[in-house]
Parts: C-alpha cells; structure tokens; sequence
C-alpha cells in the first residue's frame, strides 16, 4: 500500500512538474525545474527499500544506545541530502537568472522573449 | 588499502591534479582584486596542473613497467563504500587533451578578458570549470561522477550568462533549464541501478554485472536505465537530438571558455559514454532479445548503445556539416561544425559497440579517441581565433570580416592549419583521426557509415571553404584595417597549430597513447582489479567477526 502511494506521489510530481517546465511564464519553469528534482529525490529516496513501520523499526523508539533496527538503505538517503543541496542551488540561481531576464527584457514571458531576437 | 600497482607514490599522484586546480581556483578567490596577482597564480596553478597530468601519464600508463591503473581512495574507506578515484590510459588521455587546451586558454585569458561586472570571477570560475572536468574523468564512482557533472556545469552556466547581454541571459536561461532536467534524469538512473544492483562503485557495479547469479541480481533494467544515462552524456556531448542549445550557449560564452566547452565539457560527455559502456557495463546481457524492427538485434548494453549512437552520431554529422554550411558569423560555424564532429566521434564508438572482435573493437575505440584529440586541439584553436578577432576587430559576422589573411598573416596561417585539420589534410592530427574513422568502418563492413563519413567529410570542405573566403580571403573591411591584433594571442594560436602539426608528423607515440587509452578503456578486469572492491564473501567474514551490528 506504501509503495503504491508513493509511486502515485512520485508519477504525479513528475505530472505536475513537466506541466509546469511546459508553460511559457519563466517562473513557472523554475517551478518546475524544482518539482521534477525533487520528484526524483524522492524517487531516489524509495529506492532504498520500503521497510512497513512498527515501534521497533524506528531507531529512536526500539531503544536508546542499543543495537538499532535495520529500516531502510541509508546510503540512498546520503545520496539525496547531497542532490538535495545541489538542486537548492541549482534552483536559487535558476531564479537569479530569471530576475536578470526580467530587468533585461521587461517581461517573463517565453512568446515574447523569442519575438525580440 | 590504497596499495596502487607498485610504484610508491603512484596512488597519491591520482588526486594530484584535483588538489592542484581547487587551490589554484581558491587562491584566485581570495586575490579578486588584484588583477596581476590573480592571472600570475591563475597561470602557476595552469602548469603545476599540466605537470600533474604529465605525471600520471608518465607514471602510471607511458613509463616502461608502468602500471596502467593507479587508484586512490579517498579517506582510505575501501573500495565500494569510500569514494575512489581511478586514473588509467582513457583519464590519462582524456585529461592531457583538457591540460593542453586549458593552459593555451588559460595564456589566452590574460591577455584579454571579457568584459563584464564579473572579471574578478573570472579565474575562479575558470578553475571550477577545470575541477569538475578533472573530477569526472578520474571519479570511479557513478553517484560521484554525478556531482562532479553538477560543477563543471555550474561554473559553465555563469559562462554562458558571463558577457551579461539579453540574449546571453536568455541563452544561459535555456542552457541553466536543459542541464537541470539532464541532472533530474543522471539522479533518476543512478538510484534505479543503485536499487538494481546494490552498488555505485564502478569497479563493483562491472564485476556484479559480469556475473549477475552470484550476486543474485535481475540486470534486465539496467539497459533500460543505461538509456536514461545515455541521453545525459549526450546532451553533455552535444549530440542530435540533444544538440540545440549548442549554438545560442557557444554564441553567448567569451570565446576562449566557447573553445573549453567545445574541447573539455563535451570530452567529458564522450568519455563518460566510452567508459560506462566499455569498461562497466559491458558485462550486462539481458538475456531477452528486445524484438525492434529492422537487423538490430539489443540483448546487451552494449548493443544498445551501439544501434543508439549509430542514429545519434549519424544525424549529428548531417545537422551538424548542414547547419554550419548556413551560417553567417565564425562561431556559428564551428558551433555547427562542433555538432558535427562530435558525430565523427560517435561512429566509431557505436562501431566498437557493435562489433565481436576484440582487436576490431579496440581499432574503433583508438580511433574515436585520436578524432577526439584532433578535434580538441583543432576546434579549440578556431574558437581562440574567433576570441582574437572579435576583440580586435569587435566583430565576427562575415558582413564585417575580410582580408585577415593579409592584414596578420600568422593568425590566417594558425587558422588554415586548424580548417585543414578539421577536413583531414596529412600530415595533420586530423588526417590519422578521420583516416582511423575510416578504417575502422571499413573493417567492419558498414557501407553506409563510409557514405554517410564521406558526406560529412565533403560538408567539412564546403563550411571551412566558405569560411575561409569570407573572412581571410578578398578586400579588407573598415574593422579588419583598423584592427590591432594582439601579438600573445596570436603566439597562443600559433603554438596550437604546431601541436596539430606535431602530433600529425609525430604521430607513433600518440597512436601508442591512444591504443594504451583504448586497451583501458576495454580491460574491466584490470580495473576491477586496480580498484579491488570487497566481494560478497569477504563481507560476510566482516560481519561475522563482529564488525557490524
């Protein structure tokens, strides 16, 4: 049951997210820059495995100082602090540039950037 | 742990060059306002790194006895959970070409910088660019190689944005947009292949690979998901369909960081694919036949990259020789022309993909890296004249240009050297590139790629003619004669063009270089080997010893 919500999440991020790179306002794209990598963040994320929760499988509640129970890869959840810090920046300077094109052409809109050539 | 094949010091030379450009881009930082000071340690940093990169390929591939693989784990973790970086023939090559195009950019770059509010981020950015590509060439590790994607690409997005114009930022918006999408698609492979087989270690993704039953693993997706990695590199590599952004991005980057995107960044997107095809995925037989129409029949990764590049390079050498045959400014004609020979690099890479023979494969491979070489050394020159003539003539639209060939002699000479090079004349790199090419899809009895080089080939000869009419050849425009051409600049030119000469005349050592570089690329033992990640059975000795909970 998880699974199946979480796959349904990641497929409507990815939705959504394409929807949005798609329009022809540039923050929206910016939008959707950020939604996409986080959908595969996410992905990223679920790939470690999906472990069913129980007080036991939550290392902080099966005991303190003891052996701790195995619930999920925590190599991926490495991988994604990581591509989580690139894509903050990533997306931070994706919205600089969209200020710059703003005070350099007056407008957001994709149609009309490509009118001015 | 980090017992690298004989040699003492051999293990530690591997992150050499890293350490070299990071404190190099660091210390030019710190001296952003003293423009001397800044391009003097700019420069120091460029030869210690091109020392660095001599030494390894001294040490570990060309010395007698030399070991071919060095690696170096990074916080001495083992194999597949540290980080490891692995320096063999195909990085070693790859990365002489980045240290010689770098440091006649880097020459170049202090004679004239764009201009722009950025100047004292210049060099910074600049070493940046250099770190990620040092970075993905030596990784051995997929996630790894991921990240250092993302800083070449950061430093190369302020680039294209750098000259501050509206269409630069426009340029660098669609640029910045593209790149992103590629990164979500990079993350989305390396997690499906990380839950596939257990690993990102290369060396340990090819070993588990070679032998999917012993790990118990199901490598069915992995060719799936190896597509996915595919269109990254080529999108990094410029190739058709992924080749749009090439000419407004080229266009909107200064000149001299045009000929390191042309000749580093897209060398990283080629030597990303010869190496994951080559030397890890290899080993993958899916065991089904996918039934597509037509002759091809894809039951391993490497099938399928070969039918896949096969149409990507083929497209790319028509679009790309078309395109640039239309063009009205110089850079639009190398971007064009950029797109194009990225193609003659692919075929024979699809070509060592879809062959048996292992001595027909690697014929293929030494001659996609030798066209990689030439185009390195050849493109870079072009985009370096096209930085000398805009600065000293503020343009290079044909409209403007006429008469160079009179008005400075040396730089038209540095230039028909590059062209020549770039259409295959002897005794130039070019010629063994293409010749190579050539030979490689004649052994393999691909008439139609030999129609389809011969084609780009004569494309080749029309843009660089037109070119070379247009702006060297008949009168001199009002700019031409006004323009005074920088003397360093044209030394840098010149100094590129007897490289091309040299490595033509010269030619032996470096067809040994390449044939070492594609005997690497081929030989996943000898890297597994090198990198010696733990196997299974040694894990479960660790664990049952007690070493983990």
């Amino acid at each position: 049951m998880t699974a199946v919500v979480l796959a349904a999440t990641i497929g409507a991020l990815f939705a959504l997210g394409t929807f949005l790179l798609l329009r022809r306002d540039l923050i929206r794209v910016v939008w959707g820059l950020a939604i996409v990598s986080q959908a595969a963040n996410l992905y990223l994320l679920a790939m470690g495995g999906i472990a069913p929760a129980t007080a036991e499988s939550v290392p902080v509640l099966a005991g303190h100082g003891e052996d701790v129970p195995t619930t999920a890869d925590p190599v991926v959840q490495a991988l994604v602090l990581t591509a989580i810090v690139i894509g903050f920046g990533m997306t931070a300077f994706a919205l600089v540039l969209s200020y710059r094109v703003y005070e350099e052409h007056d407008t957001l809109d994709v149609s009309e950037l490509s009118d001015r050539e | 742990m980090t017992a690298g094949p004989s040699l003492g010091g051999s293990s530690q030379l591997v992150i050499a060059p890293m350490l070299i450009v990071l404190v190099t881009a660091v210390a030019t930082l710190l001296l952003g306002r003293r423009p001397r000071a800044r391009a003097a340690v700019s420069l120091g940093g460029g030869a210690a790194y091109a020392v660095a990169v001599a030494a390894i390929d001294w040490y570990v591939v060309l010395a007698p006895n030399a070991p071919g693989v060095a690696t170096y784990q990074v916080g001495d973790w083992p194999a597949p959970f540290g980080i490891t970086l692995v320096a063999d023939g195909l990085s070693a090559f790859m990365l002489t070409m980045v240290a010689v195009l770098g440091v006649a950019s880097l020459v170049f770059s202090t004679r004239h910088l764009p201009g722009g509010e950025g100047r004292s981020y210049y060099f910074p950015l600049f070493h940046f660019l250099a770190l990620g590509v040092t970075g993905a060439f030596l990784t051995g590790d997929l996630f790894n190689l991921f990240v250092w994607f993302e800083v070449m690409l950061m430093a190369s997005y302020v680039f294209v944005a750098y000259s501050g114009g509206p269409q630069h930022t426009r340029a660098a918006f669609w640029y910045v947009t593209l790149n992103l999408l590629a990164s979500a698609v990079f993350l989305l492979a390396v997690g499906g292949i990380y839950a596939t087989t257990g690993t990102l270690n290369m060396a340990d993704l090819a070993q588990r690979l070679a032998e999917p039953a012993a790990y118990g693993l199901e490598p069915a997706p992995v060719i799936g998901l190896f597509g996915l990695l595919l269109s990254v590199f080529a999108i990094k590599a410029g190739l058709v369909p992924f080749q749009f952004w090439i000419p407004t991005a080229y266009r909107a980057a200064p000149p001299q960081i045009t000929a390191l995107l042309a000749g580093a960044t897209k060398k990283v997107g080629i030597y990303a694919i010869i190496r994951l095809s080559f030397t890890v995925f290899a080993g993958a037989e899916i065991g089904v036949d996918l039934a597509l129409p037509g002759p091809v029949a894809i039951d391993s990764t490497l099938s399928f990259v070969g039918a896949a590049l096969f149409l990507m390079a083929g497209a790319s050498i028509l679009v790309g020789g078309i395109g640039a045959v239309g063009r009205d400014s110089m850079e639009g004609v190398f971007a064009y022309s950029s797109i194009g020979q990225v193609g003659f690099i692919a075929v024979p890479v699809a070509i060592a993909a879809t062959v048996t023979g292992p001595d027909l494969r690697q014929l293929a491979i030494v001659a996609a890296l030798v066209y990689a070489l030439n185009h390195t050394l050849a493109k870079g020159l072009l985009f370096l004249a096209v930085g000398t003539v805009r600065s000293a003539t503020g343009t290079s639209s044909f409209d403007g240009l006429g008469g160079l060939a009179k008005h400075s002699p040396p730089l038209a000479i540095a230039v028909f050297v590059a062209s020549l090079a770039l259409v295959g004349i002897p005794p130039l790199s070019g010629f063994f590139g293409k010749f190579l090419v050539f030979d490689a899809a004649a052994r393999a009895g691909a008439g139609p790629v030999i129609v389809l080089l011969l084609v780009g080939s004569l494309l080749t000869i029309a843009y660089a003619t037109r070119l070379w009419n247009r702006c060297f050849w008949g009168a001199q425009t009002p700019a031409v004669e006004a323009a005074a051409i920088d003397r360093v600049q044209v030394g840098v030119l010149v100094a590129l063009a007897a490289t091309i000469l040299a490595v033509g005349v010269g030619f032996e050592p470096v067809y040994e270089f390449a044939t070492a570089a594609a005997e690497a690329a081929l030989d996943t033992e000898g890297y597994v080997e090198a990198v010696d990640p733990v196997g299974p059975a040694e894990l479960a000795d660790s664990s049952a010893n007690g070493g983990d909970h």
